[in-house]
């Protein structure tokens, strides 16, 4: 517990300013470590309101809450798959239920969007149980190939069932308000969605050590060994999806507040299943056995998007970058971006004066080959 | 072990019971009718050569294939419809022949996932750290603490199963199955894969076990010395039979056991020598 003050510290050591000395004694878990982060997260995320500011538009607060729906969607996977060791190949199958039944139950039958949420990740549950009753006896391969199916299937049937749907513009509703707070203003919604987001990866977080989440990764490691252990296989598996299924059902919610209509997110066959395949994809970048991890894949896959939308001439090589991503992450960091930056945190933690050089450099190779892309994107398209 | 609870008694009669167990793969009979009885409290050893049916048998026991016909008691009560994981809470334990525990987890997060049966708080309720989580975190780690010490693995807690020796994962998954508390404890060659040394320190560690929580324990080992030194009765099983049954000594001495099993042990030998 390097560079923290603990309660115990703060009264020993007279040095400690008594301001900070008052708070770390009646917040013991408010260590200075925690502080810093927590003040290094709020300056990124203001970032993209301090860049529209200056250019006076909503565009990259638009981008930033983007990112916070799509972590919430990453979460699913990362409970799913990360943690429950199923492969499920429809989570963006899960999304368009809430979405759809969202939308359904706002602008067809007139309930708040706060209602709605809950309803939307309620929707999700008997696809959920579905699934977990195929998980019984199919696993691995099997079991993703079932899925991907059950999805084309749902893709096909209820995704085009108008009276769910909406038809072909879908049910658009309005950004929420809740009592004098409006969400429809960029930086509102912005600060809306990231503050659930992050509630939610609080949560999926703790769900990792408990029972449920231990039953869970114990079936994912070893079945057997699992069952031999008193752990009941089929709840823990049925727990994950539900409680994935859940996730994916308020991110579908959210995404429909942030697009305003379902009509572009593409939930059809083939759209769904490229969809969901990036979600999967995305979430093993990220880290898919942590709930931060949810966040890195989501920020990581539309990030890379607004690259490659500012380079148009090598847009078409979108999927052979993140194909390329996920190669090398599978062979040199199988933990993801997690991964990279619990490395890096220990190597800054041991040496600080190479460890900062390092992630600094990390972070400019990285600016190097988005200046790259977005350089030679956009010159091609030019001549 | 005093950390580890008594099992509770049963009065007088059996603990564990296999009435006429027959087990078939396709048109292999690997168990034809067999019967055992495990008391509270005993050590029992079960022999046989390979291909016998000893893991089948622990397999019908505990819950991982189903027998064509007879029953299985624990307590006295019917079993043999059970999924593994209610035979776990029945007070049931087990270990594998080849041990394998979960990759992904640490050895403390090894032990933690072992104490689930002992913990009730639902995932909502660890989502957003309700106190009933907080209880059921705290009275885990405690457990797991002393377990730890129990079976001296401190050192590795923050290890995984992959980075320890076979020796090691072995005494992990015994410290696993011990944190169920259970009544009878099946061992499938819990001497297999470890060191001369473990393999000595087992014997005495088995009986301190069984002295402590007054468990029964029910042991297939290919290791004569722990098998014979451990044991106070066994039974002798060779193609689904059970060929023998007996204190050690007088399972050594049967001619049929000798036949299948201890004679061929010593045919070899003299033909190696």
């Amino acid at each position: 517990m390097r560079g923290t003050i603990t309660a115990e510290d703060a009264i020993a050591e007279p040095e400690v300013r008594p301001a900070a000395r008052r708070l770390a004694v009646r917040f013991p878990g408010l260590t200075r470590r925690r502080v810093i982060t927590a003040g290094v997260l709020i300056a990124i995320g203001l970032i993209p309101v301090a860049v529209d500011a200056v250019s006076k538009s909503t565009f990259w607060q638009y981008i930033g809450a983007y990112i916070a729906v799509w972590a919430m969607l990453e979460l699913s996977v990362v409970v799913i798959t990360g943690y429950g060791g199923l492969i499920s190949l429809m989570p963006f199958t899960f999304v368009g239920i809430g979405c759809f039944a969202a939308g359904l139950a706002v602008s067809v039958w007139g309930w708040p969007f706060w209602l709605a949420v809950p309803f939307a990740a309620a929707a999700t549950m008997p696809i959920s149980i579905a699934v977990g009753a195929a998980s019984v006896r199919l696993k691995g391969l099997y079991l993703a190939i079932a899925t991907l199916t059950f999805a084309s299937a749902l893709g096909e049937t209820l995704f085009k069932w108008d009276a769910f749907t909406g038809g072909q513009a879908g049910h658009t509703i309005a950004r929420p308000t809740l009592g004098p707070l409006d969400f429809s203003g960029g930086f509102a919604f912005y600060a809306l969605t990231m503050a659930v987001a992050l509630i939610l990866i609080w949560m999926v977080h703790g769900l990792k050590s408990s029972r449920a989440g231990r039953a869970m990764l114990a079936v994912r490691d070893n079945e057997r060994e699992a069952q031999a252990l008193g752990i009941n296989a089929t709840k823990a598996k049925l727990t994950a999806l539900v409680i994935g299924g859940a996730l994916a059902g308020v991110g579908g919610a959210f995404y429909l507040a942030l697009l305003g209509s379902p009509a572009p997110a593409g939930f059809q066959s083939p759209y769904v299943d490229v969809s969901s395949v990036l979600l999967v994809v995305w979430a093993v970048i990220g880290g898919i056995e942590s709930a931060f991890g949810a966040f890195l894949g989501a920020f990581a896959l539309i990030s890379q998007q607004q690259v490659f939308q500012g380079a148009e001439k090598l847009f078409v090589f979108i999927g052979v970058y993140a194909a390329l991503v996920l190669v090398v992450f599978l062979i040199f960091r199988p933990g993801g971006f997690v991964q990279v930056v619990k490395i890096q945190a220990d190597r800054i933690r041991a040496n600080p004066a190479r460890g900062i050089p390092e992630a600094v450099g990390l972070v400019a190779i990285n600016v190097f080959v988005i200046w790259l892309i977005i350089h030679f994107g956009t010159v091609a398209s030019k001549t | 072990m005093p950390d580890v609870l008594p099992s509770e008694g049963s009065a007088g009669g059996p603990v564990l019971e296999i009435d006429a167990v027959t087990v078939r793969f396709g048109g292999i009979t690997a168990l034809d009718g067999v019967s055992m009885a495990i008391h509270p409290g005993e050590i029992v050893g079960l022999l046989g050569p390979n291909g016998a049916g000893k893991t089948t048998l622990f397999n019908a026991v505990s819950g991982f294939i189903k027998p064509e016909a007879g029953r299985v008691l624990l307590h006295g009560a019917e079993i043999q419809r059970l999924f593994p994981y209610e035979r776990v809470a029945a007070g049931l334990g087990r270990t594998f022949q080849h041990v394998r525990l979960f990759r992904g987890l640490t050895v403390e997060e090894n032990l933690l996932a072992a104490q689930h049966r002992h913990l009730s708080a639902s995932p909502l309720a660890a989502m957003l750290r309700l106190r009933s989580w907080r209880r059921d975190e705290d009275e885990a780690h405690e457990l797991v603490e002393r377990m730890l010490d129990t079976v001296n693995l401190r050192p590795w807690r923050e290890r995984y199963p992959w980075e320890l020796s076979y020796g090691t994962l072995r005494f992990l998954e015994l410290a696993a199955v011990l944190s169920l508390r259970p009544n009878v404890l099946l061992l499938d060659e819990p001497a297999t894969g470890i060191q001369q040394k473990e393999v000595e320190a087992l014997g005495p560690m088995l009986r301190r076990i069984r002295d402590d929580t007054g468990c029964a324990i029910f042991l297939i080992e290919h290791d004569m010395g722990l098998l014979m030194g451990t044991s106070e009765r066994i039974y002798a099983l060779d193609f689904g039979r059970v060929i023998a049954e007996g204190t050690p000594k007088d399972v050594s001495a049967d001619s049929q056991v000798l036949e299948s099993y201890l004679g061929r042990t010593r045919r070899e030998e003299a033909a190696g020598a």
